[in-house]
């Protein structure tokens, strides 16, 4: 989904603020050398602040993040991944402000003893940090955050694939069931989003026969869904796309099934995650392409939901997996790098990302510090998300 | 086309609910509560959260939304407008930190929410009333819809009633014009205010209900949403009108809905905005708004 949840984009990257954090980062100069750095060595300990948000509108997904990093932290420092090193996390909650997000960010350049930053879950967060780490040189890991201006250069890395990289793994279930026509209603505000209705799918459909014969596009702050639903219901296409943000699924599906369509209806990553329990039946047979999801097949996804619900007692969702995957991304350029500086750490992401590896979410691989991977197909049956194809 | 009007009088119900209790306190008390968005949000959390654990009916349900949305309008009024307005220099800079103040006090439900819920939507899963969804010549109209339409109509119109023919929808139109003389006439002022709050709160409540039962959820942050579109329905029929808030929030749902039908949709909430910047430059009282109103 990267970032498809987070309102927040709406309102615009604060570049003002950025440009501020900047000149304060730019008198500090750090240059790198954190003072964990050890020549020839690691250090006892390797201190990563956490920005992630722990209160808030994305906070479902910063916990989420942080407990599938805190996850793979224990089982890093338990197996003694890096010998006698430990990694020791510092959480910082920006409570949905990219002011705060931005201040936390200063505050962890300026601060020698940490060697990376795990980087806020909203874009417009995001988008005020990624040029200050840049300019601090400091190494920075994203999960979520999906938009333009995130991954900026050497330092930002991602550590969710875009949903426009793995959106055509639905392209074989959308064929087995000969739909020939697409009715796509669509959350215009954000960039993803809308590049899948007005790009991807189209796309999809020229090679899969299929056509979109009607769209429309709703905002942030649309909740009645009934006057688009009825335009797209309108042309009887065989499926319908419902491209929204968290909150707005559930009632999408409710009004979309009081029109009367029954056929198969595709969504996006922000259905996940509980967002449709409120739907009930309404929801079921929703079908969207995810990053992860807690029974797709693979040894390293086995590990990952095993130890997770062990620690938590409950199942996964992706935002965990793809913390745990940044904490271990992480922990792998350290041991490849030899070194925790932060330009170590820089080199030894670029590295594991040249190699990739596998982790929670299957075969990972990276393009311009940015994750890719296959995806899998997700469905909600009305009771909870179910996996209904992978080609993993 | 039947559809589309139906569906646009459905939204413009939902306006109205939302919109009447905030614009009761506005024209009348003066008030302009952004905490509405907070009270209305919070009472159908509260509702959600009973209605997980007992299985309740609709009018279950709508009862406790309004006794939640009024008991926190009231604790609002008590706990945070009245001692501003007490320490202001004046009416109007008490108007104003009003303002802040009623920002501030809807972080609070809002973060309860949040926490609660982790930021996800809830509905009234729980609850043992089930929509249902008729269909004739074509047209699709559901019993929710049906519910929220007759009740957006009868309440509003119930509050034009009751503010042009009682004694004490009188009396509380003469604090709006003039607070000091209604005082003089015998109007307890601080107790019509009260009584207006617990009313506008219980309609915020009642309004939270009706509509998480027609969107089947809402989130935390629905209430700062539908606060713009009453916003936008209130400038545009004219503050201290009910009447010109039936008509505005009508207005304001069609025009969206052929917005959305007849474009790409990007323009909608352009639409409400632009109807509050045209009404302001052009006829900055609203539609049915008084030419001059005065409260201090």
């Amino acid at each position: 989904m990267r970032g498809i949840l987070l309102a927040s984009l709406g309102r615009g990257i604060p570049v003002t603020l950025a440009m501020a954090g900047l000149l304060a980062v730019t008198a500090c100069g750090s240059g790198g050398e954190a003072a964990v750095s050890a020549e020839g060595g690691l250090p006892a300990e390797i201190k990563i602040m956490t920005i992630k948000d722990r209160t808030g509108p994305v906070a479902f997904t910063g916990l989420s993040t942080i407990k599938g990093i805190e996850l793979a932290v224990e089982q890093i420092n338990a197996e003694k991944f890096l010998g006698e090193t430990k990694i020791v996390l510092e959480s910082k909650d920006p409570a949905g402000k990219a002011q705060t997000a931005a201040s936390q960010m200063t505050a962890a350049i300026q601060d020698k003893s940490y060697a990376a930053v795990f980087g806020p879950v909203a874009s417009d967060q995001a988008a005020a940090t990624s040029p200050l780490a840049e300019r601090g040189k400091m190494p920075i890991i994203y999960s979520q955050a999906g938009s333009e201006g995130v991954v900026i250069g050497k330092y930002t890395f991602r550590a969710t694939p875009p949903m426009t990289s793995y959106y055509r793994v639905i392209g074989d279930h959308i064929k087995s069931k000969n739909v020939k026509t697409l009715g796509v209603v669509y959350n215009t505000t954000l960039p993803t989003l809308k590049e899948v209705a007005e790009k991807v799918l189209p796309e999809m459909g020229a090679e899969l026969g299929f056509s979109v014969v009607s769209s429309a596009a709703v905002q942030m702050t649309t909740q009645d869904f009934a006057a688009p639903i009825s335009k797209v219901v309108k042309e009887k296409p065989d499926a319908i796309a419902l491209l929204l943000v968290g909150g707005q699924n559930p009632t999408a599906m409710r009004q979309l099934r009081q029109a009367g369509f029954d056929g198969l209806v595709l969504g996006n990553t922000a259905a996940g995650a509980g967002n449709l329990k409120p739907a009930g039946q309404d929801g079921a047979g929703m079908t969207w392409p995810s990053d992860f999801h807690p029974d797709q097949p693979g040894e390293s996804t086995k590990k990952f939901v095993d130890l997770y619900q062990a620690k938590f007692n409950e199942r996964p969702l992706n935002y965990a997996a793809e913390g745990y995957d940044s904490a271990w991304w992480l922990a792998r350029a350290v041991k490849q790098a030899g070194g925790a500086s932060r330009d170590d750490i820089q080199r030894g992401l670029d590295v594991v990302a040249a190699e990739g590896f596998e982790g929670a979410m299957g075969k990972l691989a990276f393009e311009n510090r940015d994750m890719r991977l296959t995806g899998v197909i997700v469905q909600w049956n009305g009771t909870e998300e179910v996996l209904v194809g992978s080609d993993s | 086309m039947l559809q589309d009007l139906i569906n646009a009088l459905s939204l413009g119900s939902i306006y109205l609910l939302f919109a009447l209790g905030m614009s009761l306190v506005w024209g009348t008390v003066g008030i302009l509560n952004f905490a509405h968005g907070a009270i209305f949000m919070f009472a159908a959390f509260v509702s959600s959260v009973i209605t997980d654990q007992v299985r309740l009916p609709l009018p279950a349900l709508i009862v406790i939304g309004a006794a939640v949305g009024a008991l926190l309008s009231v604790a609002v009024q008590l706990l945070a407008f009245q001692p501003i307005m007490r320490r202001a220099k004046d009416h109007r800079s008490g108007e104003m930190q009003i303002l802040i103040g009623g920002i501030g006090v809807a972080a609070i439900p809002l973060a309860i929410a949040e926490e609660v819920t982790g930021s996800n939507p809830f509905g009234f899963a729980g609850s043992s009333y089930v929509t249902s969804t008729f269909s004739l010549l074509g047209v699709r109209v559901t019993s929710t819809q049906l519910m929220v339409v007759a009740a957006a109509l009868v309440i509003g119109i119930g509050v034009i009633v009751w503010l042009r023919f009682s004694r004490s929808g009188l009396a509380l139109r003469s604090i709006g014009v003039d607070p000091e003389t209604a005082s003089l006439m015998g109007v307890n002022r601080r107790v019509l205010s009260l009584s207006t709050m617990a009313v506008a709160g219980g309609l915020a409540g009642l309004a939270g209900v009706l509509l998480t039962y027609n969107l089947g959820a809402i989130t935390p942050e629905s209430g700062d949403v539908l606060l713009i579109k009453a916003f936008a329905a209130v400038i545009l029929g004219g503050v201290g009108s009910m009447a010109g808030v039936i008509v505005g929030a009508y207005v304001l749902a069609v025009a969206e809905t052929i917005v959305l039908t007849q474009t790409s949709g990007l323009w909608v909430d352009a639409v409400s905005f632009g109807f509050i910047f045209a009404v302001l430059l052009f006829k900055s009282e609203g539609l049915f708004g008084r030419r001059e109103v005065r409260r201090t």
